[in-house]
């Protein structure tokens, strides 16, 4: 489909293991438009982490295709993710402490993304990593020292600036706030969607949190068991849920 | 006193808890009782605080919940009313600590083995691993329930392991105490911790963030469960939860803490429709279930402060939206009454 940045069909992903296999998604559609947000919600085992890994590449699909800005990159007669559109969506993971490398300073963290994706010279890509950082509200003395004396909220910022290191088009953040405490939770969220303005990305969040969904996102897709349970605008997935699991996870959520 | 090496000023007589292991609960006096308590140890010689001050009392079967961000000394005040801080390297060095009646705040670890488990159940944080790895659920519980040091037999153990199975309604019992904790989901897991911290039926249970790790329909159940045995056993709670919607759902009191410090405490219902704190207040405005779509959610700017390096004046001030001259000076303010709870907040009055 022209015009679509991230389109999806019937994703199947399987993980083989020795016992037997696991069906983590078993059929997905999904299609992403230009500076859209989505919101994937599920609980552990939902398979809601799997369809982020196999959009940035990280696990291929089974059967089904994803297609990058039209690029086909998984699926059948597919050519795989290549430079070419691999940069065009990155992601931010869960943990902000299992995520960064804690022998790296922040700086360099992002500098090598930079000049992995772009042959700059180091002075160049030096100062557009400090402008980077700066620009998620990390100073250039905490890029510059240890990761330790960093909290969770400000190793965030410092994953989502390295997301950033090659513009990309699309941002798949799968739970970026769960072990965050709720005001540094706020502060990651203004973040992202004031990025997600600026640069018109196209932002999938993957949540176990109604509430983050509901006050992010236009599109919402439940997972349950690797299953579409429910998808469809927000607004109407959360205040007329049709599926029973979906009705029995907001009876979950606390006010 | 081995146990407490930073706590130079621990030297006055040690409580003597009854030694029979009954706990008395006498209705007319809190249970719990926390006065100034300070605790820290010796760092090069000086003092270092992680907690400074905390004041509050309980009444029996009163619920409180705590909250505050990391850093700001929940999970040591709750590991100050089970007698574990040494376990940390950190013990009580200022201020007094009694539970049920018995002054603690130099006990022993000897005066602390008749509380432990009796007076006060405790469920840390991270429980879900809690669980030996290696046992099977029922040894655990045998465990819990003293078994070897009160008269009971081992049948009749067995048959009070697998009463606390049921009376955190886990089902298919039998099965479950013969299995091991990688057999069990998180929720089970979790109903398993509570069992065995109940197994000695304590008036006072402590659960240090027991839903953080879980699914929310799981969260769900297992605060529905808590509920449930507060109303069965009576007994009180005392909640540690970075989520304000946690504790409003189990807790009729809160407590804020910011930087070892209590800084707001009262009726949740009181706190929750009129903060005098401006950290409670941004905590509250900054709630995803508070926010508009399209709008930015209330962020406290900045970082809490590390232990050891608390700014002069009151500690929040650094991040206060409203703070003026005279709350960058001076100590941390004592809570005072403003419009029916305690508040540290010296602009109390004008916080919107």
């Amino acid at each position: 489909m022209a015009g679509n940045l991230i389109d999806v069909t019937d994703l199947h992903v399987t993980y083989r293991t020795a016992g037997s296999d696991v069906l983590a998604v078993r059929g997905l559609n999904l299609t992403v438009g230009a500076g859209q947000s989505t919101g994937i919600v599920g609980e552990s085992g939902s398979g809601k982490s799997t369809v982020a890994k196999a959009l940035v590449g990280l696990v291929p699909p089974t059967s089904g295709s994803i297609r990058i800005d039209g690029d086909l990159v998984a699926g059948e007669r597919a050519k795989g993710y290549h430079r070419s559109s691999r940069w065009k969506v990155q992601m931010i993971f869960q943990d902000p402490y299992g995520s960064l490398d804690p022998r790296q300073q922040p700086l360099d963290a992002v500098l090598e993304a930079i000049q992995h994706w772009r042959k700059l010279p180091r002075a160049q890509a030096r100062t557009e990593a400090l402008d980077l950082l700066k620009s998620v509200g990390i100073t250039e003395r905490q890029a510059t020292s240890g990761l330790r004396a960093l909290s969770g909220g400000q190793r965030q910022r410092i994953s989502i600036a390295r997301a950033l290191a090659p513009s990309p088009q699309v941002l798949v953040a799968d739970e970026p706030t769960s072990s965050l405490d709720q005001s540094a939770q706020a502060a990651i969220l203004n973040l992202l969607r004031r990025i997600q303005a600026e640069r018109g990305l196209s932002v999938i969040f993957i949540s176990h949190d109604l509430g983050l969904v509901r006050y992010l996102t236009e599109d919402v897709i439940v997972m349950k068991d690797g299953f579409v349970v429910e998808q469809g605008p927000t607004d109407q997935v959360l205040h007329h849920p049709t599926q029973e699991y979906t009705q029995r996870l907001i009876a979950s959520a606390l006010a | 006193m081995a146990e407490l090496p930073g706590a130079g000023l621990a030297t006055a007589q040690a409580a003597a808890p009854g030694t029979d292991g009954q706990v008395v609960v006498d209705p007319r006096k809190p249970y719990l009782d926390v006065d100034h308590l300070q605790i820290g140890l010796q760092r090069d010689g000086l003092p270092l605080h992680i907690v400074d001050t905390v004041t509050v009392s309980l009444l029996p079967g009163a619920s409180l919940g705590i909250v505050g961000e990391s850093g700001s000394g929940k999970t040591m005040l709750c590991r100050s009313f089970t007698g574990t801080l040494g376990r940390y390297g950190v013990g009580i060095t200022g201020g007094r600590l009694s539970i049920a009646g018995h002054d603690l705040t130099n006990a022993r670890e000897k005066d602390w083995r008749p509380i432990r488990g009796r007076a006060v159940g405790y469920v840390p944080q991270s429980s879900l691993a809690g669980l030996n790895p290696v046992l099977t659920v029922e040894t655990q519980l045998l465990e819990a329930l003293g078994l070897g040091s009160r008269t009971l037999t081992k049948s009749q153990a067995r048959i009070e392991a697998r009463q606390l199975l049921d009376m955190v309604k886990i089902p298919r019992a039998d099965a479950v105490l013969n299995e091991r904790s990688h057999q069990l989901s998180g929720g089970m897991r979790q109903r398993v911790m509570i069992a065995a911290a109940l197994a000695l039926r304590p008036p006072l249970l402590v659960l240090d963030e027991p839903t953080t790790a879980l699914d929310v329909t799981v969260q769900y159940e297992i605060l529905v469960l808590i509920r449930q045995l507060r109303e069965e056993l009576g007994m009180g709670l005392i909640l540690v939860s970075h989520d304000l919607a946690v504790v409003e759902f189990l807790c009729s009191q809160v407590m804020t803490m910011y930087a070892g410090a209590t800084v707001e405490i009262g009726a949740s219902e009181n706190i929750r429709s009129r903060p005098r704190h401006p950290y409670t207040n941004a905590l509250l405005h900054s709630r995803l279930g508070m926010a508009e779509r399209g709008k930015d959610l209330v962020a406290i700017p900045g970082e809490s402060p590390a232990v050891g390096a608390w700014p002069e004046g009151c500690r929040f001030w650094p991040r206060c939206s409203s703070a003026a001259d005279a709350c960058r000076s001076g100590a941390q303010p004592a809570p005072r009454l403003v419009d029916g709870h305690l508040t540290a907040c010296i602009r109390a009055e004008d916080v919107t």
